[in-house]
């Protein structure tokens, strides 16, 4: 294998591969980054078998050559010295060697590196990607989907397949829910132009947090494809795959009461801020629990209260109450996060009674959906 | 060891449960293989997961030259996980690894296969938390148990899994062995005597220590055979110094009884089965004069009750002038 590339188009692909590697694996061979040579271009690969990165550098670009005098090879480095080195090099082209007894040398200007290699078949192969199997979706949205639920993954590994979040592609809807059986968080959006579909995926909510960060706001869409085991999230030079949760996610769908006894709709802005003040004086080992009590006139007021430290009470203005009295009380973390995700300034809350699950949606019924689950106290 | 038929060769039985099995594709969730050191339980469980994985397997025996086989052996199949005890026990750490592992899907296919080795060296808490994903195993999963003493695997791991035993290595075939690493005929019999691994018996016949104890051992039985009035004093100054640590104390009695067994086959005429003493040893002459067989029976009995006692934690000295007392009675 031998090729000599542009030494900031390579730093760049090896910083990204890095994120995928981490020093201690249970696997000696993943401590390593796979360098693959062909003809369009290199390949550089990074895993820790739970999430795996692939990052492509094409031979040229707009006219631009980044890939010189390519032979096609492949070879696995350790991971712990290569992205220093090319980070020192002198020089703006780095060139990499590697011979049939798996010794590399790395050129750069007058510096010589030689390296041993390990034999890239011992690397995992990862799942060959089907673009017939696939559909896109905007960078942005991407993101905006993965915020909005994988807060409310849950952190315990009592329920494993409860640390990820459930997408579906079912009737042209898109739809990712989470939930730590506390609270849950979806989201659905219309996908027209594809007719892929698939019942139920679980990816872990950690490789979607990685995946969050790892994505470049600069580029426009990414492409999905989902195989038995894995999940690719593919752009123009970044395949994103991660490994799923095995086991049947909950039905979720019966946990969301159709009905509604008291609607609040509200300003998002003004609800916040309020539980966030009381929240400081409801106290963690107990839930953070705050109470919510309805008022006439428009008002509901809001109370946290530790009888060791003190009491708060505000009152908060709303846009409308209708339907029956009520007093409930919830944590306000969850509430927090759940208003935090709705990125819209009315909310409207669904009540039940004050020993049932409530919803909170946005006020102009786009289908972001956060329940939360009361707390039961005297 | 490569392939079922090398296996075959030292553990016919257990190789063809295996292989039959395989055969009928029907194996285990889980199995549980339990034998002695050198008896081949890592080859197999390793041979286990290589044809599962296999891409062009023969029958019922991995190719062992194609990349999973190749990545199987070298530790890198991203789809076998290997847990061996960390220290002294399998720690929790590694069985929080193996619970993350169950819940995630395959790497690359959507078989899966995890080797515990030593499995006696999980603590309780840690076997419970196994028994979850024995009791309700994923789709594919292979779960392979290694141990050498599997009476302490608690019943409720042992009950999920299919038991398959290996017996124990024959001694003609491990002493084969050893003269083949180059020990000499008399030292490959009695090490095949003391032990079925390999690697401990050549690494008692390089050190000094074993050399010694031998030496001492037999020094014990002239002493006792010639001058009675001593031994007490060889017990202290030479006996009780040499071994010192309980697993010393334990090989010298393994020694001693080997010595006994030997005098009481001279007695029987039964020569070829002697592993300590020569045939034309004066030392064992003169023990023979001095004791009878029904004697030597008792002392081997004697014997067998110190071994027990030092288990059972009674301080090695009162042990020893127990049954040097016993011996001369």
């Amino acid at each position: 294998m031998k090729f000599i590339v542009q030494r900031d188009k390579l730093i760049a692909s090896v910083q990204d591969v890095m994120k995928a590697i981490s020093a201690r694996t249970a696997i000696p061979i993943l401590t390593g980054m796979k360098i693959e040579a062909k003809k369009n271009g290199l390949l550089l690969t990074g895993s820790n078998s739970d999430i795996s990165i692939e990052s492509h550098i094409p031979v040229e670009e707009e006219g631009i050559v980044h890939i010189e005098q390519i032979e096609e090879g492949s070879i696995v480095l350790q991971a712990r010295y290569f992205p220093e080195i090319v980070r020192k090099l002198p020089e703006k082209t780095v060139e990499v060697e590697a011979d049939a007894n798996l010794n590399v040398t790395i050129r750069s200007g007058k510096a010589e590196f030689n390296l041993n290699g390990q034999d890239a078949d011992e690397y995992p192969q990862l799942p060959k990607l089907q673009t017939d199997e696939s559909f896109e979706l905007p960078i942005d949205l991407l993101k905006n989907l993965i915020k909005q639920t994988v807060f409310a993954v849950s952190t315990m590994e009592t329920r494993p397949i409860l640390t990820g979040v459930n997408l579906k592609l079912e009737d042209n809807k898109l739809s990712f829910t989470a939930t730590d059986s506390h609270r849950l968080a979806s989201r659905e959006i219309p996908m027209d132009s594809t007719n892929v579909s698939f019942s139920s995926v679980v990816v872990p909510g950690k490789s979607l947090n990685e995946l969050s960060k790892i994505l470049d706001d600069s580029e426009e869409t990414v492409e999905i494809s989902v195989t038995n085991n894995q999940i690719l999230f593919r752009t123009k030079h970044l395949n994103f795959l991660s490994r799923l949760l095995d086991g049947n996610y909950p039905e979720t769908s019966r946990l969301i009461p159709d009905q509604s006894k008291t609607v609040i709709h509200i300003k998002t802005k003004e609800l916040l801020n309020t539980i966030d003040r009381a929240s400081l004086l409801a106290k963690e080992d107990r839930n953070n629990v705050v109470k919510l009590t309805t008022k006439s006139n428009q008002i509901v007021e809001i109370t946290g209260n530790s009888p060791e430290v003190g009491r708060v009470v505000e009152e908060v203005n709303v846009d409308s109450i209708q339907g029956e009295e009520l007093k409930i009380s919830f944590s306000s973390k969850y509430m927090l996060d759940a208003l935090k995700a709705i990125e819209y300034d009315e909310v409207k809350i669904d009540f039940t009674g004050a020993m049932r699950p409530f919803i909170i949606r946005p006020a102009n019924n786009d289908p972001i959906l956060q329940l939360i689950l009361p707390v039961r106290t005297y | 060891m490569q392939t079922f038929s090398e296996i075959a060769e030292i553990q016919p039985l257990a190789s063809r449960i295996i292989t039959n099995s395989i055969q009928k594709s029907r194996v285990s969730h889980a199995y549980l293989l339990q034998g002695e050191r050198g008896t081949g339980k890592e080859a197999i469980a390793l041979l286990i997961a290589k044809r599962v994985f296999c891409e062009q397997p023969d029958g019922v025996e991995p190719c062992n030259h194609c990349t999973n086989c190749k990545r199987i052996l070298s530790g890198n199949h991203p789809d076998v996980h290997i847990i061996e005890p960390d220290g002294q026990s399998i720690k929790k750490e590694q069985i929080e690894y193996l619970q993350k592992e169950f819940t995630y899907s395959g790497v690359e296919s959507s078989q899966k296969v995890y080797i515990v080795k030593n499995a006696d060296t999980l603590t309780v808490n840690a076997a419970n938390r196994i028994l979850k994903f024995l009791e309700e195993p994923s789709k594919q999963t292979t779960a392979i148990m290694l141990t050498d003493n599997s009476q302490s695997i608690i019943p409720t791991v042992r009950s999920r899994c299919q038991v398959i035993d290996l017996q124990p290595l024959s001694s003609d075939r491990f002493q084969e062995q050893l003269l083949h690493a180059g020990m000499s005929q008399a030292h490959a019999r009695l090490m095949s005597a003391l032990t079925n691994n390999v690697e401990e018996a050549l690494h008692w016949n390089e050190g000094e220590w074993f050399a010694e104890a031998r030496k001492v051992m037999i020094q014990l039985i002239e002493i006792v055979t010639s001058k009675p009035n001593d031994v007490f004093l060889f017990i202290h100054h030479n006996w009780l110094t040499h071994f010192s640590e309980r697993n010393q104390q334990e090989q010298g009695l393994d020694l001693l009884l080997l010595a006994f067994k030997d005098i009481l086959y001279y007695h029987l005429d039964y020569k070829d089965a002697m592993v300590v003493f020569e045939e034309q040893d004066e030392k064992l002459k003169q023990a023979a004069l001095t004791f009878s067989p029904e004697k030597l029976l008792s002392i081997l009995q004697a014997i067998l009750e110190a071994k027990q006692k030092l288990k059972q934690n009674i301080h090695p000295t009162l042990v020893m002038e127990q049954l040097t007392l016993h011996i001369q009675r």
